[in-house]
């Protein structure tokens, strides 16, 4: 019975992995008619599944094409999934809001960090892209949102993010966010040099050093 | 010519061609590669974002930045919005300090590509550009002026959303070449109207189709194809060359690096001088100092940044990518003084 189970959520990873939409959404569908617990489908398989395709990334064998694709095979087995989901079965979810900062429209890595961040556990807001710096800091205080995560492709917008990081401060608030910043011109030395809490060059690392850095936070603040 | 009265133009176009020059010049192309600082729009009291639909102000910036003891070229646009808006996309010209971008893309797939207008020339800032260049011709003929272009990758993905344009380069392959032919055929309309003129050196930045993104199978497939066809297009009609810079990590491309046509080669600061100049043997290297680094700290720090790069080997120094507009103009000049006070024998000159 369990082997049954078993079978199904690696074959749901695997659908995910190997970027097999429309495998996915039919694993997903046997799934729950086979009655097992959509919330267990959802984390053991399908963010199984995509956590895998984020270390393929990070070991080049995937790129950002393939991620991509990845990242729709498992947002239509979610679409499945979802409906069935038993409301307390889910545990609480960190907040986050995470935008691409004013200036700049690509959005590419902005979106793989917020796919990485909902299957790490956290409910993303999404700000999109082009968005300035006290937008930021409303939607986290509207939310109540522990993360902030700013990112950009352009090297003559990376000054923005600091602008944020200013802000959050000036509003008593920079205590009570992480912020994470990424993206192509983004390191290490950048976001100690502006006191971001948090950097790494891949969106699936990035997610991981997220979760740590919340959970560490609250640990503190508790 | 001897190499110690070398104009501006001169020291460039040798230094394209790998011939001796007697120091290696400093230059910023613009477009992608941006050149214009705060500093600079206000001692010519030429601002953002005006002057990217006006020659005159457009010409006035990117001499402002030479003759300021700034970068040893003009180049112009300021901006990767001019050949997309021009085929369709809605573009926000941005602030003084922020650049022009796509906010409204013309089509939601590569299917679509037909419903794309065609480049105009005659009207609008592709226009302008053209105009902005043929100004700078007639102010100069000693200073090199620098044509840019986005490259087919990036152009193509600020016409639709990027997302859904990576996802059906992998789904819709024989569609995406059609678009990516189009695409790729106005490119290089635009790139001849910069060259007739008078622009001396084409730049192609598509900081969007980079290894690091495309991994090397679609960047073979999608990326270098239409970059080489742009550089073959040109190549008899360009009297400087032609620059390709290559955003991002290059270690899973460095094998195709040596089949893109181009006379040089740019690149990011993340990747290191001396190891492109062991897996390129065909161009001229070009970069590559963090423009993270002339933004945000003193000019020293980029002196010493800027010799490491002339020592590495790097034929044409560069800023590593596009500079802030709030970078000082202090940290540019010490970069600049730095090539100036190179001599050839810190030169590495090539044997071949």
């Amino acid at each position: 019975m369990s082997n049954v189970k078993e079978k199904l959520l690696k074959d749901l990873a695997e659908s995910v992995v190997d970027m097999e939409e429309d495998d996915t959404i039919e694993i997903a569908n046997d799934f729950i008619e086979s009655g097992y617990d959509a919330y267990e489908g959802i984390s053991n398989g399908l963010a199984a599944g995509m956590d895998e395709a984020g270390k393929l990334y990070e070991e080049e064998e995937y790129y950002i094409p393939e991620l991509l694709m990845c990242s729709d095979a498992m947002y239509a087995g979610m679409d499945v999934l979802k409906p069935h989901l038993k409301y307390d079965e889910t545990e609480e979810k960190y907040k986050a809001v995470v935008g691409v900062v004013e200036g700049d429209t690509h959005d590419i890595g902005k979106n793989l960090f917020k796919i990485m961040l909902e299957t790490t556990g956290f409910e993303v807001y999404d700000l999109g892209r082009d968005v300035p710096p006290g937008e930021f800091i409303n939607k986290a205080k509207e939310l109540g949102a522990k993360l902030i995560g700013l990112s950009t492709l352009m090297t003559t917008t990376m000054d923005n993010m600091e602008i944020v990081v200013n802000l959050l401060k000036e509003e008593g608030m920079r205590d009570d966010v992480v912020v994470m910043v990424g993206g192509g011109p983004i390191s290490q030395s950048f976001a100690d040099k502006i006191g971001a809490d948090g950097y790494a060059p891949e969106a699936s690392r990035a997610a991981r050093l997220a979760k740590d850095l919340v959970r560490g936070k609250m640990n503190v603040a508790v | 010519m001897p190499i110690n009265s070398l104009s501006k133009k001169e020291r460039l176009f040798c230094a394209i061609k790998r011939e001796k020059v007697d120091r290696p010049p400093c230059i910023c192309p613009g477009g992608m590669m941006n050149m214009i600082i705060e500093d600079i729009m206000d001692i010519t009291k030429v601002e953002w974002p005006e002057a990217h639909k006006d020659p005159e102000m457009m010409a006035k910036l990117t001499m402002g930045v030479c003759e300021n003891g700034g970068f040893e070229n003009f180049g112009v646009p300021f901006c990767m919005t001019v050949e997309a808006e021009s085929m369709g996309a809605i573009v926000g010209l941005g602030t003084k300090i922020n650049e022009p971008r796509v906010i409204e893309y013309p089509i939601n797939s590569v299917t679509e590509w037909n419903k794309l207008k065609e480049l105009d020339l005659t009207k609008g800032r592709t226009k302008v550009v053209l105009d902005a260049i043929k100004i700078l011709k007639s102010e100069s003929s000693d200073i090199p002026i620098i044509a840019n272009l986005v490259g087919p990758v990036s152009t193509a993905s600020s016409l639709m959303e990027p997302v859904d344009y990576y996802k059906e380069l992998r789904r819709k392959p024989k569609e995406a070449h059609e678009f990516m032919e189009f695409v790729t055929e106005n490119l290089i309309s635009f790139a001849k109207a910069q060259i007739q003129a008078g622009a001396d050196i084409l730049s192609i930045s598509d900081p969007s189709g980079t290894g690091e993104i495309l991994g090397p199978k679609l960047f073979k497939e999608f990326a270098a194809p239409y970059l080489n066809k742009i550089v073959n297009a040109v190549k008899e009609d360009v009297p400087g060359g032609t620059i390709i810079h290559i955003c991002g990590k290059l270690k899973s491309v460095y094998g195709i690096l040596n089949s893109l046509d181009s006379d040089v080669i740019s690149f990011d600061s993340i990747a290191s001088v001396k190891e492109v100049a062991n897996n390129v043997n065909n161009k001229a290297i070009m970069g590559n100092v963090s423009t993270l680094a002339i933004e945000k700290s003193s000019p020293d720090i980029v002196e010493n940044l800027a010799k490491g790069c002339i020592k590495s080997g790097v034929d044409i120094l560069s800023p590593a990518c596009g500079i802030g507009p709030r970078t000082k103009l202090e940290n540019i000049q010490s970069m600049v003084e730095v090539a100036k006070e190179s001599t050839s024998k810190n030169i590495v000159l090539k044997s071949s």
